[in-house]
């Protein structure tokens, strides 16, 4: 019973929070970087995936595809930028993003750009 | 009727359920597993760089991002060598890879200028996929785009990238004039009749002469297109290509070995209204060629029977109208390695045929389809397509699987029928092997030497590609 009480308050505290929806595809294509140089790096580079529903890359701004990664913390995220990871090509393709840029780049797209400063 | 897309995912499903009632499920996950990865920095704090499938790798004393072609020059005469520009890092070959100075043009991007209404001054660190567009807002387009678009103007020039069409040339044959930055802190401005040793030997030279800032491009009107995907027999296609690349504006088909198919791309010029092309199904498609390899790769008789009941759903064709740089490059998200040969084009489907039977003879476990294109002449000294047209053959290998089949199996077929190798995928070539095949490979070599002479742009395996490992 008390199971049933925590999976209906975990339910309700979901509800109460507005779980954000995923954006639609003119959404996702539209969302840029606020900083003008961080902005370039994304079009040139994150962009040509993760603003694209079929590519396979978790796209920018999903909380539901974001979420689980953003757990495995910023290290982990970072690692696999740069190293690459399964489809994700090292460095996203950009060779001019410094560490700091690539976490600013991770932190956008999974809209956590406040969790970071 | 059903949609491709969705009897990809049905035949996908079908393999596995096929699967399950043979107790093989398991066998379907038995990919390999990741490939270890690089450290993210080496023991010094240098950041890694990885090419976009993963087998090329270095830690850069210096990354280097300049803003201007001032910067670009001062930095070939200053800055650790070897000095290595990129641009997203698709070669597979180690163009790219230094433990000097890695040079990253994302900084010098986009349209410089127009020279009257046809011609676009572009600067080189601009990704295809993001000059589509760019030209599209003045009403103009590339006349032809690779497969991918992820490649920066100056990478796709220098490894003399490609698209397909009978008629069409590679990119760098539309260039029409070049700024060249080299090793003495220059910038050379070369066309036809300002240095034009330098403008034929810069359009394609692997980074090797100096860094390419901007290009000037002759454009096309930004036309649309009609692109038709269908799949056949493999050897009704193998009868109709010529014929069929004579007709198309652009043809290319893809042999898809143990299916006994052959998927086929066409694209042609129509006034019609645009019909946006579907969700990508190419992926789906691999996905299934992979579960079928990963479940029945013991025994092609089966592979095969099961391609043929599986793919026939699937064959239904597929039609889109749009602009030309929305159509011509595809998304590729599954990552492999690959091989490309150049080959005459009365000897390309000979040695096509050569390639499938081998690899279906000796390696069931490669699922990828075998790229065929063809390539109209062009004059640059070291563009492959130098002094005739060429028929191209590419073999991918999965990121995860083994590729040194590509060397030992299918490189010697290549070769047995005077192939040249693309520049930025996978091939054993080097020095005399070279020289046989390029008239003006002397005269790049001693035109490298005139720019840089200190060979500050020479990393170990250019070195070994131009027979200079004592330079």
């Amino acid at each position: 019973m008390s199971r049933l009480l925590i999976i209906a308050a975990a339910g309700l505290g979901l509800a109460a929070c507005g779980p954000k929806k995923p954006p639609t595809p003119a959404e996702a294509a539209a969302l840029r970087p606020a900083d003008a140089r961080l902005a370039q790096l994304y079009d040139a580079s994150c962009k040509a995936c993760h603003a694209q529903a079929d590519t396979g890359a978790p796209l920018v701004h999903d909380h539901a595809a974001w979420d689980p990664r953003w757990r495995q913390g910023e290290p982990v995220l970072l690692d696999h930028v740069v190293q690459g990871y399964q489809a994700m090509p090292a460095l996203g393709q950009c060779a001019s993003c410094a560490p700091d840029d690539l976490k600013r780049l991770i932190r956008f797209l999974a809209d956590r750009e406040g969790d970071g400063r | 009727m059903i949609s491709r897309r969705g009897a990809l995912i049905a035949g996908g499903a079908t393999v596995a359920v096929v699967g399950a009632g043979a107790g093989a499920v398991a066998v379907a996950k038995h990919d390999k597993p990741e490939p270890a990865a690089p450290p993210s920095t080496d023991n010094q704090g240098r950041l890694l760089w990885r090419n976009w499938s993963g087998i090329q790798h270095s830690y850069p004393q210096a990354r280097l991002a300049p803003k201007s072609e001032d910067e670009v020059a001062q930095a070939l005469k200053t800055a650790p060598g070897p000095i290595r520009a990129v641009g997203a890092g698709h070669s597979f070959t180690a163009l790219v890879p230094t433990a000097g100075s890695l040079m990253s043009l994302d900084g010098l991007a986009g349209i410089a200028g127009w020279e009257g209404e046809d011609q676009a001054v572009v600067w080189c660190g601009t990704r295809l996929g993001q000059l589509g567009p760019a030209l599209a807002a003045k009403g103009r387009a590339m006349a032809n785009l690779p497969d991918i678009n992820k490649q920066s103007l100056g990478g796709a020039l220098s490894t003399a990238t490609h698209g397909t069409g009978k008629t069409l040339v590679a990119i760098h044959a539309d260039v029409t004039a070049l700024r060249l930055a080299t090793t003495s802190g220059e910038i050379l401005e070369c066309d036809a009749d300002k240095n034009r040793d330098i403008f034929d030997a810069a359009r394609v030279s692997l980074g090797a002469l100096g860094v390419i800032t901007q290009a000037r491009l002759r454009t096309t009107a930004n036309r649309r297109l009609h692109r038709r995907v269908f799949a056949e027999p493999f050897e009704e296609t193998l009868a109709k290509a010529e014929e069929r690349w004579a007709r198309h504006r652009n043809y290319e088909f893809y042999a898809v070995p143990f299916t006994g198919l052959a998927a086929n791309i066409t694209h042609d010029e129509t006034d019609a209204p645009a019909i946006p092309r579907g969700p990508d199904t190419d992926t789906d498609f691999l996905n299934m060629l992979r579960a079928m390899r990963n479940l029945l790769g013991f025994s092609t008789p089966l592979r095969k029977a099961a391609a043929k009941t599986l793919l026939s759903a699937a064959a239904q064709p597929e039609e889109a109208v749009d602009e030309g740089w929305k159509l011509l490059s595809t998304e590729r998200p599954m990552r492999f390695n690959e091989m490309e040969f150049h080959l005459p084009v009365d000897a390309q489907l000979a040695a096509l045929k050569e390639v499938v039977a081998a690899i279906e003879a000796k390696r069931p476990d490669v699922f990828f389809p075998i790229e065929v294109r063809r390539i109209a002449p062009d004059d640059a000294w070291l563009s492959p397509f130098n002094a005739g047209p060429r028929g191209s053959v590419a073999v991918h290998a999965y990121y995860r699987d083994d590729y040194a089949f590509l060397f030992e199996l299918i490189e010697p077929i290549f070769r047995r029928h005077d192939g040249r190798p693309h520049w930025g995928k996978l091939h054993s070539l080097h020095g005399q092997q070279l020289q046989a095949l390029y008239p003006r490979w002397d005269d790049f070599l001693d035109l490298r030497r005139r720019l840089d002479p200190d060979g500050r742009l020479l990393n170990p395996y250019l070195k070994g590609l131009f027979g200079l490992q004592n330079a």
